[in-house]
């Protein structure tokens, strides 16, 4: 089943874990080349960021990609020529226990502008805004590496502070996933705070 | 708003198009060759050397074919016959896309580096890898462009740029080089344009079709194109050619943090080369890339020594070996690094593997014609009579020293108010800068004079 292949994967891949800062930040590499990071709050367990590096074709390494948390707190390493302006609506993922969410901060239209919808057959979901000024596809990787299907029974949204929340309530075997894995990190010797010898780089 | 009206009101004056330096070969576009390969009297910067010009054309459609690896040509002539000059043709004709590697002979002396490795750097850097990779691009119409500079008219001037697609629309900010390459394609609000986000490549599709009722003065090729549908920002896969070299260069990076503290590559252990082999052949049988081998050209060639010229002897046999081209002015002279003697400085067994193109030096038309084209380039202006001096000088002294003139020349022309080059400036010039024989003819007269005289028994090695 294809929930176990990414336990599999999870476990087969190398990892280092430090406890740093009130979290618990654990590097995994895989097999294949690819880097993922993952930053747990000590106290409630939740995932607060988590973000990827792979090769590109040529060998070079990438950026980090960021899949949950805020893709402010990464530090522009050089002043880019085009970028995106600070007004502009910002997506970013922040999970809760028991559902994926996504907040899209400085959108400041009512609630009815929007519609959000899961299209099963694409693998994701898509913003959309009947003034046409947003609009974002966006796929769930964590039901992707699953292989597990997307419904749209699971998707709620709501709208407050400019900001548009919209929660996809975790399947079964998400939640399962997550515990074990979460009690496998747990296992792991987390060394306590200062600098540790990351094996995997 | 005294600020704002200074800001409205600021002419826009400076040419954003940068002024290219003139080179000693910037006049030359091409070999100057028909589609036959017959080559023109006069034609891309090329005169005369038709005999050469048509063997480099040759060598050229072979390069062009990329079937034949590791071919080895010898440019021989003396000096000022422009045999640099043909091989830049060569790279001319080439265009942007076939890797073009020139090198001196003296540049792989060096004490960061081996020799050896110097060459398999420069042997690897002519040979080109055409890859598709994904980047990310922005595309959508353009609503509105924002640009404001300061009053003062100088500092950083802050720009924003708002796009849309059918679906959404999002506001960038612009850095100053996005927003001089903004104004040098000329974008406009209706535009459709994409950027690419990695390089700030700007390309302009077309005009959108709901601009197609404005009332604008527009060229008969202006076209019209949909605003793009959903995202502004897409990933796509561009095929771009980088050389092997590149690729050694990333794979070989320490990794981690171990990076920050090594900045300079230095020599690239083979078995990364080894491993960049492999994969280049896997990605080739996968139909993922693609191998342009191009040019190595290696100016100067007398300056290598017999271990360099052994190391080209086996890396030419390599099958991502490049097309080799070497010039030199020398006849038969010691190898570096031996006390025998061989023509072009070249062992035999290295000569054996050359096509030879010979040149020969210039006539007298010629020359003026040369004289002419390098006017041209360096935008003075010659009368009639100074160019038939400036030819003389050409023929008796070297043809390098009367371009040298032309400059001196004409500023010498443009200090007095004149226009046109006189052949009072040029005998001006003549009589301030010595020519080489001129000045050795000094040397010989006045050598007690100077310093170090009694020094002139021994001859200065140079070979």
């Amino acid at each position: 089943m294809a929930v176990q292949c990414w336990l599999d994967a999870l476990k087969s891949a190398k990892k280092t874990a430090l406890l740093h800062d009130g979290k618990r930040k654990v590097h995994y590499l895989f097999v294949d080349g690819k880097e993922m990071a993952e930053e747990y709050d000590l106290k409630t367990d939740e995932l607060i960021v988590r973000k990827w590096r792979r090769k590109n074709t040529l060998g070079a390494l990438g950026q980090w990609e960021i899949e949950v948390g805020d893709p402010a707190t990464m530090a522009i390493s050089e002043p880019h020529p085009i970028m995106e302006s600070s007004s502009n609506p910002v997506l970013m993922r922040k999970d809760t226990k028991t559902s994926f969410q996504w907040r899209v901060r400085n959108l400041p239209y009512p609630k009815e502008v929007y519609s959000v919808s899961v299209e099963t057959v694409e693998r994701c979901c898509i913003i959309r805004t009947t003034n046409k000024k947003y609009y974002k596809k966006f796929s769930i990787p964590d039901l992707d590496r699953c292989q597990l299907p997307l419904e749209s029974s699971a998707l709620t949204f709501s709208h407050a502070n400019n900001t548009l929340i919209i929660s996809y309530q975790k399947p079964k075997q998400i939640l399962t996933l997550e515990q074990d894995l979460l009690r496998e990190l747990k296992k792991m010797k987390g060394s306590g705070d200062g600098d540790v010898d990351c094996k995997t780089q | 708003m005294a600020a704002q009206m200074a800001t409205t009101k600021v002419p826009e004056v400076r040419d954003i198009t940068r002024i290219e330096r003139i080179g000693a070969h910037s006049h030359i576009r091409g070999l100057g060759l028909d589609d036959a390969l017959e080559p023109r009297q006069v034609s891309q910067g090329m005169v005369g050397q038709l005999a050469s010009r048509r063997a480099a054309g040759l060598i050229l459609e072979m390069i062009k074919d990329g079937h034949i690896a590791g071919r080895a040509v010898l440019i021989a002539g003396q000096p000022g016959t422009g045999k640099t000059a043909i091989a830049m043709g060569i790279a001319q004709s080439l265009g942007p896309d076939t890797p073009f590697t020139a090198l001196a002979g003296s540049e792989i002396f060096s004490l960061e580096m081996s020799k050896t490795e110097a060459l398999s750097q420069a042997f690897r850097k002519a040979i080109g890898v055409r890859i598709k990779e994904e980047t990310e691009i922005i595309e959508g119409e353009v609503v509105e462009i924002q640009i404001d500079r300061p009053a003062t008219g100088t500092g950083t001037k802050v720009g924003k740029l708002t796009l849309k697609t059918t679906e959404m629309e999002t506001i960038y900010d612009l850095g100053s080089k996005m927003i001089e390459s903004l104004s040098k394609e000329r974008v406009q609000a209706g535009d459709v344009i994409t950027i690419d986000k990695a390089t700030g490549k700007i390309t302009k599709l077309g005009r959108s079709f709901t601009r197609a009722r404005d009332y604008d003065a527009m060229g008969a090729q202006t076209q019209f194109v949909q605003c793009p549908e959903g995202e502004l920002q897409k990933r796509k896969e561009v095929v771009h050619t980088v050389s092997l070299h590149e690729i050694d260069v990333i794979n070989s990076r320490t990794q981690g943090f171990l990076a920050l503290f090594s900045g300079d590559t230095g020599e690239i252990k083979s078995e990364v080369r080894e491993q960049i082999n492999a994969k280049v052949s896997e990605w080739r049988e996968e139909g993922k890339a693609e191998i342009i081998p191009g040019v190595l050209f290696i100016d100067e060639v007398h300056m290598l020594d017999i271990e360099c010229f052994s190391f080209l002897n086996r890396a030419l046999e390599s099958d991502l070996s490049p097309v080799l081209i070497m010039a030199t002015n020398r006849g038969i002279t010691r190898i570096r690094g031996t006390n025998y003697q061989s023509p072009h400085g070249i062992p035999l067994d290295m000569l054996d593997r050359l096509l030879i193109i010979a040149t020969s030096p210039y006539t007298e038309k010629e020359t003026r014609q040369i004289l002419k084209i390098r006017c041209e380039e360096e935008d003075v202006e010659l009368s009639e009579e100074a160019h038939t001096v400036l030819t003389r000088i050409g023929l008796e002294t070297s043809l390098r020293y009367a371009i040298q003139l032309i400059s001196t020349a004409g500023l010498v022309c443009r200090k007095r108010r004149g226009t046109e080059v006189q052949v009072e400036d040029i005998k001006r010039v003549y009589s301030l800068f010595l020519d080489e024989s001129r000045s050795s003819q000094y040397m010989k007269e006045y050598q007690d004079s100077f310093l170090f005289n009694e020094a002139q028994g021994t001859q200065m090695e140079t070979s």
